[in-house]
Formats: structure tokens, C-alpha cells, sequence
């Protein structure tokens, strides 16, 4: 071994033309559309099924019996099957080699796998953004969205008596589906006030169609009378193994108690963040969008990013919702196609999609002023959090500790806070309190004026996820994988 | 903007700064630390923590020079007592944990090190013990098969670099010591017979007139003293660490190797922490050095090779760092000749010296006669011989330069 | 112990969906054929999966998606497993921490 090694890891390269890290809605429009006019594509989902979060495919059986409830998503994924592209499921994306641009990958049996392409598309989707509140860590509360899954795509129940909390438009959906299950949605509480004066209301406004779903939702739970609680948030939730009842508090005055329900389940979210750190790792430059606090990837109407061989579409290039997310997908295609081959795009095709592209912006920020800006909630709920709330699941971090840190030796700076206190160095890496952490951080930073240039999210690092070091010795080569364990 | 004294400035608030402010503070000195960043969070905190008493042998990967043990063990002794009273020093635990160490070998030529190391050790006061493999394996049981021989040394151990900085920054504070973070060092010029450091912008700008002048910027240690019109030839490099997720306690020791780069140690929250001196894919002074998958993959496979229970385990985060080296790999503390009140010092090891040069630190600027003889670790053998029209810096000290390639030569 | 006690599939629509047998921690457990393992623990309100290696605190899956770590089961030997993004196959073999002592990451 010498620092004059330079050569590369051991094994093989997979060259494509085009490869796509993301089997989502935005992610499968790409593939579709540039494997149908020729182009080698692979994509690559850490999910053992194509589909993302919101094409998630029913287990076979669950769809033969109880129906698929987004067969949209199905049609999409056999159009990406029969263009010639190359699925490559339970394959987790993990880092970026030293040459910058191959991906390092790992497939479902953690073998690991090397990936270069011409062009990189990264559909890496968005996660849910949650905050702490004390008992959040109670085995039974969990985010809107795996309440979703259980139930559109294993037909299970996340609860027998369930409250949803949090904000956002999502919320609506998800209760439905619970509903449909038969189980008792004791409530909604929304930290904002978007259904004024009530929830009929809102289909009678002659919104665009996209914005009649939502109405539709909001009267199926005003049929089965599930109570939507306006401006409230919780304060905690309480149980000894699992979470038994959940209190709730005014959004404006996020300390006192208006309200205790019982419960077996309780589904907390405040809607998504984009998944960004595999376009941080190439070197994509991102810009902090004010509103959210996320670090979004600075792209052109295409999705192509700072760097001319990278595109981040759909939810990872910023929160739009589905329809949004094939846009851009499509978008970024024919971007790639042009510059590709000599393949050249009806304009009628290319003129649809900015035109829907335009549409969907406006619908999204229609949305969008409906609720609460996150940033603005993080500013209200942050300063609110009691000092003995874990915010970092996966330290045991406490809030105290973190404002502590926060005022006195780091001065204000997230990572400095980050390492001293361990908050967002567990598995996790971040991900469920960064939100939380920066919030803490900026609350109590703003008191002292602290300087103009501090990071506002934790950077991104390889591995994405963590990885077993017997995958990295594969890379090491067939001596380094001999071993008695 | 207002123009402020103190007796001493110090320039970064990594774990050199941080430990000199502290001794100066309690010494009743009135300190400023100014920061670039935010402190401790560049070498001192991308650092390993470790604590390594027996023989520095190995190399980094790609280190050109090798240490010149010789004259560094009666160093590194000195520097490990002040480790034994520091928490009490401080007031606060730094997790120093000093459960002993394991240096490895796996080749004849290995082991003749192994043997040679020994002998430096005990002439330097520092007991280690040579096991054979068996013995190694029998002391502790995770050592895989390839280890031919390995020193223990019940001085070794680590602390937490995370804690150890604040820890120093808080115990200066208690003595009046002020740490002004994210102000940067814009201009040190010479100011009467004393200094004055120029440092942030705007309404943040501090300037402060002082008598004495800390350098201790680790890897920017040369581009504080070039805005003094001081050049030192530093050559940092940036390395990298490993963690793997946290795992149920199974070691409690250092192990290290003497002839690769290797230091594996598992800390206090149960990650296993694998380095070495792994080089970086890029140094970025500026932002963070990037890490590379060849070291890490290098890295991982020696440590594997030698504790092969690590193989079940998963690589949770890597990081990389700089590190203030010098061209011939030996610390530097002194005075800068030729620039009465402005001090330096660095170099690789900073973490385990920190104790031992804040103490020498404050007795070089009070005059007194420092706790270990650093006569020929001062600055003045890596200054350019250039000749300045006021004449103030100059290179001299060529007669230690050639102690230290003497010394070497005897060795190899 | 075999338990019918399902939530997966109470409504269940025409027909019955094909199950499958797995094992966790030592019992027997029958659910439909594909679903995620996530939805198979908590399907039969099995929600505490792992402990906290700060605290030896009880956790269960959280975000579903792969994201939060707090489901990782053992299956077949290999710890580590996320179940929310793991589907169930017939003999598969599980265990979680729900009772035991204080397990760490591995």
C-alpha cells in the first residue's frame, strides 16, 4: 500500500448513456421517454419495486383483491419495462467515486456495483419533514406517508384509532385511505388555517382541477365527520412501550395544552424535503430557498444543475407533487435528447410539457399559500420546544444540550453544534432532526446577531446511507474478502 | 470598529490556540482567540482523538519524510503526563480514556522495527512491551491472524477532540480569556514595539494591539505568518477518518500499525473510528477537503486485515481534515527570530502535544524556562533564506536543521 | 404460536389474498403474500423493534421509506435490515429486540 497507489478500486464499470438514481414519478418519465428513442438507460431505486414513494406497487395479492389504487403508476413502470431499460431495484446509490462523476452503488445482496454515465439524472424524490415534539420517539407515531404505504400498498392498518397531525395538503389523502380501512380517524390537527369557512367550501371556489382532488378529500372526511383542527400542533404524545394519547396545543401559543386524544397510533408530518444529497455530492451547486429552509438544486427550466452532465428533477429539484415531477422528468428528456442524438422532439410534445410545466408551478404555489411556510413554522415551533425533548432520535440528543451548544462554544454554527452535541451523527445521518437542529440553531443564534455566512443545513457526505464494509472490500479486491469471520 | 489591547493574541481557535489560552488566562494574561470559523472544527475537530505515546513509527501514506523518533519520544513522554491531570485541569471530562495501546506488525522487517522502537522507548522513559503474535492475540483476542508481533504500551489511549477544544475555550473564558469566532486575520503589522492584528469585516472588524502574537492557525499557520511578512515553509496535507455505526463494546485499546497507516480505536459511544493518515482526495482550506474512495477502501481493508471483527460492521461517515505538517515532520514551536512577541507552533501530533506546547507556549512568553528543551524545534529552520531589506527575518538555525538530519541518518 | 389476528387484509374484498408464513422471534406468523415486512410487524402490532443504543429506549418504524433506521430487524441472519423497505418471502426468518437487552447498530 503507498499514497502512489492511484489505481482505481477493483472491479468493473457499468457504462450507460443515461443513468437515472430514482424509480419515482420523475425518474420513470425520463427513463420512458429517452430509452424509447434509443438511448442505453438504466435506473437505479433502492426500493425493492420501481414506483418511489407515490407509485408505490401493492404487493401482487393486495392488488389482486383489493385493487390498485394508482394504476397510473403501473402503466408507467411497463412503458419504462418494454422501452429497454435497465431496472435495477434494491440497488442503493451511496457516494460518488474520486473521478466525480461514477456512482457508487450497492445491490440487493450489497454487492457493489459502478455506474458512469453521460449524462447523470438524478430523481432522488423527498422525504417527509417532521419536527420533534416530546414522545415522538414512542414506537405507534410515525409520518402520514408510512401510514400511505401500509395502506395503499400492503392494505394494513397503521392503527385502530389514529390522529394526523402536522400541515400540508397530504394530510387529507392519507386520512382518507385510513378511513377507506375502516379504522377511526379521531382527527386532523393542521398547524395552519387553509380550509376557511369550512372544508365544502373549497370545491365550490372554481379552482383548477388538480385543486378539486383536495376538495374531494375534504369531503369524504366531512362525511365520515373527522374533526380538522385548524392552528393547532401537538405539544406530546404519551405511552409507556407505545404511544397512548396525544395532546394538543394551540399553533400560536405551542405550549399550552387545548386538548388530549387517545390513540394507538398518531401520524405526524409537515410535508417534504427534497433528497438532495447525491446532487451535492457531484458538486451541483444548491441554493437555500427562504420559504422552506431546504437546500434546493440550483437548475435551468430543463432540471440540468450547475454541472452539464448532472439533471435533478422531480421532488429532488424542489417540492411540486406528482404531476410536477413527470413534467420535469419529461423535460429533462428531451433536454437529453436534444443534445444526445439526433432524435429530434415534436414541438407539439416539447410545448405541452412547458406549458404544463407553467401550469403545475402556479398550481404549486397556490397550494402552497394555503399552508404555513416551513421556515415560518420552524421560527414559532423551535423557540416553543421543551428543553427535554429528544431531537435527535437517533443520539438521544435533547434540545437543552443543543441550545446550549448552539449559544455557547459553537457560536451559531450548525456542523460545530452538530459535532459537539452528536445531533445528526446517528444512522439517520440527519435526515429526521436537521430540520429540528437548524431551527434550534437559528432560534437561539439569532439572539446574539450571529454573522452572515453560517451553514444552514448539514452538508452532505458519503456514504448516503451506511454501507457494509464487506461491500467495500469487494472493492478492495478478491485478496481483502478472504477472512476467517 | 474600536481598537482593543490584549496581552496576547491568538490566532485560531483550534486545540493548540484554545490550550495556550487557556494556560495564558490562568496565568493572568488577558487573551483574545480569534477564530476564522467556527472553533475547533477544523484539524482539532476532523482529528482522531488518539493519543499515541509508544513510537510515532508509521508514515502516512505518502509521507515523504519519516519522524525522527529519536529526538520525539522524550516529547511525546512529557506530553503524555500532562494528558493524566487535564480533565481535572479543565474541570470537565474530555473522555480521555487510557486503557493502552497496540503497535502491530505483520512482516519480519515489521517486527526488526517493532524491536528497534523498544529500545528508543525505554531510552526515552516510556515502558512498551514486544509480544509475539500469539501473545499479541492472547492479550487481545480480536488481533487477526497476520499480526506477527505487536508493543503494547499502557500509556496509549485517546480523548474526545470534540470535547477537548471547548473544554480548553470554556476553562480561558473562566479566566477572562475572550474567543471571538468567524473573524478572520486580515493584517498583522508591526506596531511600536509590539503588534497589531487586524481581524473580521464590517461592523465585526476587530483591531487589537498586543504585545505577543500566537500563531497557531494549523494548516494556515504559514498564511498568518506571511501577513506578518513571516515565510515558513509548511507543507499541510488534509487526511482522512472512518466511522463505522455504533457497536456493542468490544475494544477497548489502540491499535495501531508499524509499518502501514492504520489507528483503529473504538470511542466512547461505541463507533469504531479507523484512520491512519489516509491522504484526502483534495485539501480545500477554503471549505471542506473532499475524501477519497482509494483511501477509504485502502484504509478499510488494512483494518480489516487486522481486527477482522470490524468486517460485520457498517462505514456509517467519513471526513476529511487538514493537517499542519512540516517538512521534516518534527513540530514547531519558538519565537519567529527576528520578530520579537510573534510565536508559532504546529506540526503534526498537535492533538497528543497540545497539554504539553500550551504550557511551553506561556513559559516562552513569560520568559521562563519552558517544561521541555524545544531550542531546535523553533521556526527559524523553515524560513526561506531571502534577504530582507530591513533585515529583520532571516534565516539562521542551519546547525539545528543539520542535528536533525544527523540524528536520522544515525537511525536508518 | 400462530396468530390470525391480522390487520392486513380485514377488509378483505373477493376471494381470500394468498398468505404466507414467516417467523418472528420464534413465533409463527401468517400474512398476504408481497406486503413489506414493516407492514407485517405492524400489521400484528408489533411496533417495538429495536432499542435506542443511547437510551435502551424502544423504537418502531417511523418514516417508512428507508430513511429513519429505527425498523432495522435481523432477517435470516443478517442484522440491519430496514422492513419498510423489505418484502416478505415464505420461511423468512425475523428477529427484532423488542424484549432483549440493550442491542447496538451493527
Amino acid at each position: 500500500m503507498t499514497a502512489e497507489r492511484g489505481t482505481a478500486v477493483y472491479g468493473e464499470v457499468v457504462e450507460r448513456d443515461v443513468v437515472i438514481v430514482g424509480g419515482g414519478p420523475a425518474g420513470l418519465s425520463a427513463a420512458a421517454r429517452l430509452a424509447s428513442a434509443g438511448l442505453a438507460v438504466t435506473i437505479l431505486d433502492e426500493q425493492p419495486e420501481l414506483g418511489g414513494q407515490y407509485y408505490r406497487r401493492p404487493a401482487p395479492a393486495v392488488a389482486r383483491h383489493w385493487g390498485d389504487h394508482r394504476p397510473e403508476g403501473g402503466r408507467l413502470i411497463a412503458q419504462v419495462r418494454a422501452a429497454g431499460v435497465e431496472c435495477r431495484t434494491g440497488h442503493l446509490v451511496w457516494g460518488v467515486d474520486d473521478d466525480g462523476r461514477t456512482l457508487l452503488a450497492s445491490d440487493a445482496a450489497e454487492h457493489p456495483v459502478r455506474l458512469r454515465a453521460r449524462r447523470l439524472v438524478l430523481a432522488t424524490g423527498a422525504f417527509e419533514r417532521v419536527f420533534p415534539f416530546p414522545g415522538w420517539q414512542l414506537p405507534g407515531v410515525t409520518t402520514p406517508g408510512f401510514a400511505q404505504h401500509l395502506a395503499a400498498s400492503d392494505h394494513t392498518t397503521v392503527g385502530d384509532r389514529v390522529v394526523l397531525a402536522g400541515s400540508g395538503p397530504f394530510l387529507l389523502p392519507v386520512a382518507c385511505s385510513l378511513i377507506e380501512l375502516g379504522v377511526n380517524v379521531a382527527g386532523i390537527a393542521e398547524a395552519g388555517r387553509p380550509y376557511r369557512p369550512s372544508l365544502r367550501a373549497l370545491g365550490t371556489l372554481g379552482h383548477p382541477a388538480r385543486l378539486r382532488e383536495l376538495a374531494s378529500y375534504a369531503a369524504r372526511l366531512a362525511r365520515a365527520r373527522v374533526p380538522i383542527w385548524q392552528e393547532t400542533v401537538v405539544l406530546r404524545a404519551d405511552g409507556r412501550d407505545r404511544v397512548s394519547s396525544v395532546t394538543l396545543a394551540a399553533a400560536a401559543r405551542p405550549t399550552r395544552p387545548v386538548r388530549t386524544v387517545g390513540v394507538d397510533a398518531l401520524c405526524v408530518g409537515y410535508g417534504f424535503r427534497p433528497q438532495t444529497d447525491l446532487a451535492r455530492m457531484l458538486g451541483c451547486e444548491v441554493r437555500i430557498d427562504a420559504a422552506s429552509g431546504d437546500a434546493v438544486p440550483v437548475t435551468d427550466a430543463a432540471g440540468r444543475a450547475s454541472r452539464a452532465d448532472v439533471y435533478v428533477v422531480g421532488e429532488a429539484a424542489g417540492i411540486g407533487g406528482v404531476h410536477a415531477a413527470r413534467a420535469r422528468g419529461l423535460a429533462a428528456a428531451y433536454d437529453i435528447l436534444a443534445r444526445e442524438t439526433r432524435v429530434t422532439v415534436p414541438v407539439s410534445e416539447a410545448r405541452r410539457v412547458v406549458s404544463a410545466r407553467r401550469r403545475l408551478a402556479r398550481f404549486t404555489a397556490l397550494t402552497d399559500s394555503l399552508y404555513p411556510d416551513p421556515a415560518a413554522l420552524l421560527a414559532t415551533l423551535a423557540p416553543a420546544l421543551p428543553a427535554d425533548t429528544m431531537v435527535c432520535r437517533c443520539e438521544a440528543v435533547r434540545a437543552e444540550e443543543i441550545r446550549t451548544t448552539a449559544t455557547g462554544s459553537a457560536d451559531g454554527d450548525l456542523n460545530a453544534t452538530k459535532a459537539w452535541t452528536r445531533a445528526g451523527m446517528g444512522p439517520c445521518q440527519g435526515r429526521e432532526c436537521g430540520f429540528a437542529v437548524a431551527g434550534l440553531v437559528r432560534s437561539v443564534a439569532s439572539d446574539q446577531g450571529a454573522g452572515e455566512s453560517r451553514v444552514e443545513v448539514f452538508p452532505s457526505r458519503l456514504p448516503v446511507r451506511p454501507v457494509p464494509l464487506t461491500t467495500l472490500l469487494e472493492l478492495a479486491g478478491p485478496e481483502s474478502q478472504e477472512g476467517d469471520a | 470598529m474600536s481598537t482593543r489591547t490584549a496581552d496576547a493574541v491568538i490566532v485560531g481557535a483550534g486545540v493548540l490556540g484554545a490550550s495556550v489560552a487557556s494556560h495564558l488566562a490562568r496565568s493572568g494574561h488577558r487573551v483574545l482567540v480569534l477564530e476564522r470559523g467556527a472553533p475547533g472544527r477544523e484539524g482539532s475537530g476532523t482529528t482522531a482523538g488518539n493519543l499515541h505515546m509508544q513510537a510515532v513509527h508509521t508514515r502516512r501514506p505518502g509521507q515523504k519524510v519519516p519522524l525522527d523518533s529519536a529526538r520525539f519520544l522524550p516529547l511525546q513522554r512529557a506530553a503524555s503526563d500532562r494528558w493524566e491531570t487535564l480533565e481535572e485541569e479543565l474541570e470537565t471530562s474530555v473522555e480521555v480514556r487510557r486503557t493502552g495501546g497496540f503497535t502491530v506488525a505483520e512482516t519480519e522487517e515489521q517486527c526488526q522495527e517493532l524491536r528497534d522502537k523498544h529500545e528508543w522507548e525505554a531510552a526515552a522513559g516510556i515502558h512498551t512491551e514486544i509480544l509475539d503474535g500469539d501473545a499479541a492475540r492472547a492479550a487481545l483476542p480480536l488481533l487477526g491472524p497476520t499480526v506477527a508481533a505487536a508493543t503494547w504500551c499502557d500509556l496509549d489511549g485517546y480523548a474526545n477532540p470534540l470535547k477537548v477544544t471547548p473544554a480548553y475555550l470554556d476553562s480561558a473564558a473562566r479566566h477572562g480569556g475572550r474567543t471571538v469566532a468567524f473573524a478572520p486575520v486580515r493584517r498583522i503589522t508591526r506596531n511600536g514595539g509590539g503588534w497589531r492584528v487586524v481581524a473580521g469585516r464590517g461592523a465585526a472588524e476587530q483591531v487589537v494591539d498586543t504585545p505577543v502574537v500566537v500563531d497557531v492557525a494549523g494548516p494556515w499557520l504559514g498564511e498568518i505568518a506571511a501577513l506578518a511578512g513571516i515565510t515558513l515553509r509548511m507543507t499541510p496535507v488534509a487526511i482522512q477518518m472512518h466511522a463505522t455505526v455504533r457497536s456493542s463494546a468490544t475494544m477497548s485499546h489502540l491499535v495501531q500499525h508499524i509499518g502501514e497507516g492504520l489507528s483503529v480505536k473504538q470511542v466512547a459511544a461505541g463507533n469504531l473510528l479507523i484512520g491512519g493518515g489516509w491522504p484526502a482526495l483534495r485539501m480545500d482550506l477554503a471549505g471542506r477537503s473532499a475524501t477519497s474512495l482509494d483511501s477509504l477502501v485502502g484504509n478499510v481493508a488494512l483494518a480489516v486485515r487486522v481486527l477482522p471483527f470490524i468486517r460485520d460492521l457498517r462505514l456509517l461517515r467519513m471526513w476529511a481534515g487538514p493537517l499542519a505538517a512540516t517538512p521534516d515532520e518534527m513540530p514547531v514551536i519558538g519565537e519567529v527570530p527576528g520578530a520579537p512577541g510573534f510565536y508559532v507552533a504546529g506540526g503534526t501530533y498537535a492533538f497528543s502535544f497540545a497539554p504539553l506546547w500550551g504550557e511551553t507556549l506561556r513559559c516562552l512568553i513569560e520568559g521562563k524556562p519552558p517544561p521541555v528543551d524545544v531550542s531546535d524545534l523553533g521556526p527559524g529552520r523553515l524560513m526561506e533564506r531571502r534577504s530582507q531589506e530591513d533585515g529583520r527575518i532571516q534565516e539562521d538555525n542551519g546547525p539545528e536543521q543539520e542535528n536533525h538530519q544527523d540524528r536520522r541518518s544515525k537511525r536508518c | 404460536m400462530t396468530t390470525e389476528r391480522n390487520r392486513t387484509g380485514r377488509h378483505a374484498g373477493p376471494g381470500r389474498a394468498p398468505r404466507t408464513e414467516i417467523v418472528v422471534d420464534g413465533d409463527s406468523v401468517r400474512a398476504v403474500d408481497g406486503i413489506s415486512l414493516a407492514a407485517v410487524l405492524v400489521g400484528e402490532r408489533r411496533w417495538s423493534l429495536r432499542r435506542n443504543p443511547v437510551g435502551g429506549d424502544p423504537r418502531g418504524p417511523f418514516c417508512g421509506m428507508g430513511v429513519c433506521f429505527e425498523c432495522e430487524v435481523t432477517v435470516d441472519g443478517r442484522p440491519g435490515v430496514r422492513a419498510c423497505i423489505t418484502k416478505i418471502y415464505a420461511g423468512m426468518q425475523v428477529e427484532t429486540a423488542a424484549g432483549g437487552e440493550v442491542p447496538h447498530d451493527r
